[in-house]
């Protein structure tokens, strides 16, 4: 009993159930922001306001050996903050393609960057052409995304969620936006684990989903019914909130404590980056 | 007469006008008294918790409160809904619900921010609410990521740190180990001690004798079919079957069958 048409929809269950799973993982998971390293230590307003500075200097510089620099310091940062350097790879390089790949692919032929070409080539009748400059910035691109992607994985695995988004207050984000964005997160978590459920739930009882029928009634239905219950929930949750007080406008905690540490991580921060400025751009 | 907290008369209530979930509700509470309301599941009792909470309000009847009507547009500036909220807290039967911040930290703190309570006062009262329900250790995690338990545990917490006079339990024990349900027991009656007003919805039986000294029983009708003493109530075997209060018990022991009540009051082997 082997249908092609069955093994892809098995095929299709299995990678829609890894797909989330994978994103609770990516986006929801704080097991590395839990952990006692280097960086989780830090303020996460320092944090953040550090990061934001290599990030510019990374976009800015037009060195790719500098850009190189800061991504050695990254990977340390990251060795420093108790972070499997692969899982760390594994999660930029992902991404990495995708932004290089659809900027970089026109700049490196010489229709967009003239000059001394390297490498030239015919494909059916179409005459390719790719140019040392073009080649130069395409390093030069990579090495910048990169090192821009690391930054930003980084930041988010080292810092919980809730956190981040109390840095956003920091910049004059009013505080039902912070709420409202944290609650959302909690509803793609457990949106994400009810679909999960489902799926498991429906397999006992009827094997396969999506080879019945039957089942992939079930799915669809709870599906449906899952967002009812989600829009449900939601009045309860403003229940919630109006029993303990809420009439508007939500007050939140703002504690954060600055250490000497987190000073002297911000000035090892700005001489980082306005020494690579400085080789960048007056050596 | 000053003393009386809730007087609830002639209570009804439908969700989206079709579903009913109340028909004619009386019941008077009094400062200081325990109360538990019981009933079989859909018998309307999580609906009464949320009308006496002023979270919803009555189709039919009106509920007092602190000698005020409890009306949908009284609530709408801020300073007399606080005066309410202040006073009374509920514990809402789905903890999930109940937790919506993204810290368990933030979650007990909530109500104190929201009536102005400052920040050092508040943080204070995180510690000492965390030490009385042995969740220190849980303060900086992510609320819906705890067990069923711990959830109960953080959502009785962000209600203590308000530090109302009137207590709304919502099935306070459901799903629990018994060391749990033990602690929240204790909660339940040193917070009577201390003089509070408590009010809990429960089916478990087996908790009304501690935390009880009146109980109302719900029955299908959604009305209250008997009100009394927490003794002459779980005495009265006929009124907790036909309310499927109680059950009968068909075990095996030991390769032997046997035939028993459930009862509330002798636990059984
Ligand atoms: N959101 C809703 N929409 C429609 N009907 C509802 C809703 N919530 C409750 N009901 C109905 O109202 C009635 C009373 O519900 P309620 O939740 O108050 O019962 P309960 O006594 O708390 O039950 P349980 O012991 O299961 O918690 C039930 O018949 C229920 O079906
Ligand atoms: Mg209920």
């Amino acid at each position: 009993m082997s249908n092609p048409l069955h093994k892809r929809r098995d095929f299709i269950e299995r990678s829609m159930l890894s797909a989330l799973s994978f994103i609770k993982e990516a986006t929801l998971s704080e097991e590395y922001a839990n952990r006692k390293g280097f960086l989780q230590s830090l303020d996460p307003r320092f944090k953040t306001i550090s990061f934001l500075a290599f990030l510019v200097t990374a976009v800015s510089l037009k060195s790719a050996a500098l850009i190189g620099t800061l991504y050695g310091f990254c990977l340390i940062l990251a060795f420093f903050s108790k972070i499997p350097i692969r899982k760390f790879f594994a999660r930029t390089l992902l991404f990495i393609p995708l932004f290089s790949l659809c900027i970089v692919l026109p700049t490196l032929f010489g229709i967009v960057t003239p000059g001394e070409p390297v490498w030239s080539f015919h494909v059916s009748g179409i005459n390719g052409i790719i140019t040392r400059p073009g080649l130069d910035g395409a390093v030069l691109f990579v090495v910048r995304i990169a090192t821009s992607v690391s930054l930003v994985v980084l930041l988010s695995l080292t810092t919980r969620h809730s956190e981040l988004l109390k840095v956003l207050r920091l910049f004059g984000v009013p505080q039902i936006f912070v709420l409202t964005v944290s609650m959302c997160y909690r509803y793609l978590h457990l949106f994400a684990t009810m679909v999960e459920n489902i799926f498991t739930a429906v397999k006992s009882r009827v094997g396969v989903v999506s080879q019945q029928r039957h089942g992939q009634k079930i799915v669809a239905w709870n599906i449906a019914t899952t967002w009812n219950r989600t829009t449900h929930m939601s009045e309860e949750v403003y229940m919630a909130m109006l029993s303990r007080g809420y009439t508007g406008e939500p007050r939140l905690l703002s504690e954060f404590n600055a250490t000497p540490k987190d000073w002297l991580w911000l000035l090892c921060a700005i001489i980082i980056c306005s020494g690579l400025f400085y080789k960048g751009y007056f050596l | 007469m000053s003393d009386i907290i809730f007087e609830v008369k002639d209570v009804h209530y439908s969700y989206l006008g079709k579903f009913p979930a109340l028909c004619g509700v009386e019941m008077t509470i009094r400062s200081g008294e325990k109360i538990a309301v019981i009933g079989a599941n859909g018998t309307g009792k999580s609906t009464l918790l949320q009308l006496l909470d002023g979270l919803i309000f009555p189709d039919h009847g009106h509920v007092t409160a602190f000698g005020e009507r409890l009306l949908e547009n009284s609530q709408n500036d801020e300073k007399s809904a606080h005066r309410f909220r202040r006073r009374v807290g509920l514990v809402f039967q789905n903890a999930d619900i109940q937790l919506f911040c993204p810290s368990v930290k933030e979650d007990i703190a909530f109500g104190p921010l929201q009536f102005g309570v400052a920040e050092e006062e508040v943080n204070r009262r995180i510690l000492e609410v965390a030490k009385a329900l042995d969740i220190q250790h849980l303060l900086d995690r992510v609320p819906h990521q705890l067990s069923i338990g711990e959830k109960r545990r953080v959502a009785i917490a962000s209600v203590l740190a308000i530090d109302p006079d009137v207590y709304l339990f919502d099935e306070p024990t459901a799903g629990l180990d018994p060391l749990t349900v033990r602690h929240i027991i204790d909660f339940i009656v040193t917070a009577s001690q201390r003089g509070k007003t408590i009010i809990t919805a429960t089916h478990d039986l087996h908790i009304i004798g501690e935390i009880a000294d009146t109980v109302y029983v719900f029955g299908r009708n959604k009305s209250i079919v008997r009100g009394g003493s927490s003794e002459s109530v779980l005495n009265d075997r006929t009124l907790l079957e036909s309310n499927n209060l109680i059950h009968i018990h068909r075990h095996h022991h030991g390769g032997r069958e046997h035939v028993h009540q459930h009862l509330p009051l002798e636990p059984h082997d």
